[in-house]
């Protein structure tokens, strides 16, 4: 359980202090609150700015899984690569406007369990959702024994 | 409620689409202006065709794609980025729009619509005599 308590202004607290002495109540609550704006509105119909995309990790009995949202990018510019534990995705994508052409660059490192076997990772990529599978390597995986009980 | 839709036929109506969808979460997207027509990028990633619904009704181009990948019941999600929620965007436009040849195109995820400016509109050479 958390016990928050909250501090009212008092007449105290408001009250200009000899010469601005200590900070203000309201220093900052325009900022706070532009920044709360930016924190709940930002996600939405920013154009896709940057050069990250969102990726999520699954895994079963025998693989783990990563899906990437990459829309619009060529089945070719994508270069899935594990290091190590780390997989790594780069991706571009082209956009045409016109006579112009504009080249978007995106990359990222995720660094995955350490159970993968790394020769065996595919990958494919449909409707703009890349989708990497590391298969577990045996020793991983859950191991059934039955035991006979006398 | 029947009794009062009878009587008020306005509450009859069918819920709104983003009603049916429930969560939903508007998509990234561009809008370029060239000289004869407006291009709208959306970004749509796990989106087909067949799950794509693109309308125009009354000056307004709305936009509801549903996900396709559903996530398999032996897959455990050990971090998540996304959302599972359909997309739903709704755009306006003014009469400088000609509603009659608008286009759409889905690749890879990504919709790209073209809104022809109508010709009245058009930047047009005039011969001189």
């Amino acid at each position: 359980m958390h016990i928050i308590r909250y501090t009212y202004p008092t007449a105290r607290s408001l009250a200009p202090t000899t010469a601005f002495q200590g900070r203000s109540p309201w220093a900052g609550l325009e900022s706070e609150i532009d920044r709360l704006f930016a924190n709940a509105l930002g996600e939405f119909s920013e154009p896709a700015a940057g050069n990250t995309f969102p990726v999520d990790l699954y895994e079963d009995k025998t693989n783990t899984y990563v899906r990437a949202e990459l829309p619009g990018v060529n089945r070719d510019a994508i270069h899935v690569e594990m290091v190590e534990d780390n997989l790594s995705i780069q991706a571009s994508r082209t956009q045409k406007t016109g006579d112009r052409e504009e080249a978007f660059a995106f990359s990222r490192t995720l660094s995955v369990p350490e159970n993968v076997q790394a020769d065996k990772v595919s990958a494919s990529y449909e409707n703009g959702v890349l989708t990497v599978t590391l298969p577990k390597r045996e020793e991983a995986k859950p191991k059934k024994v039955s035991i006979a009980v006398n | 409620m029947s009794l009062v839709q009878s009587i008020v036929p306005f509450l009859a109506r069918r819920p709104a689409p983003a009603a049916e969808l429930g969560a939903t979460v508007k998509p990234q997207h561009t809008l370029r202006e060239a000289p004869d027509a407006w291009t709208l990028t959306v970004y749509l990633p796990g989106v087909t065709k067949e799950n794509l619904e693109v309308t125009t009704e009354a000056g307004a181009l709305s936009i509801v794609g549903r996900r396709v990948w559903q996530q398999p019941k032996d897959w455990t999600a050990l971090y998540r980025e996304t959302s599972s929620a359909n997309f739903a965007a709704t755009f306006e436009y003014d009469l400088s729009v000609d509603e009659e040849k608008i286009r759409a195109e889905l690749k890879d995820g990504v919709l790209q619509v073209t809104l022809p400016k109508a010709a009245a509109l058009q930047p047009r050479r005039i011969a001189v005599q």
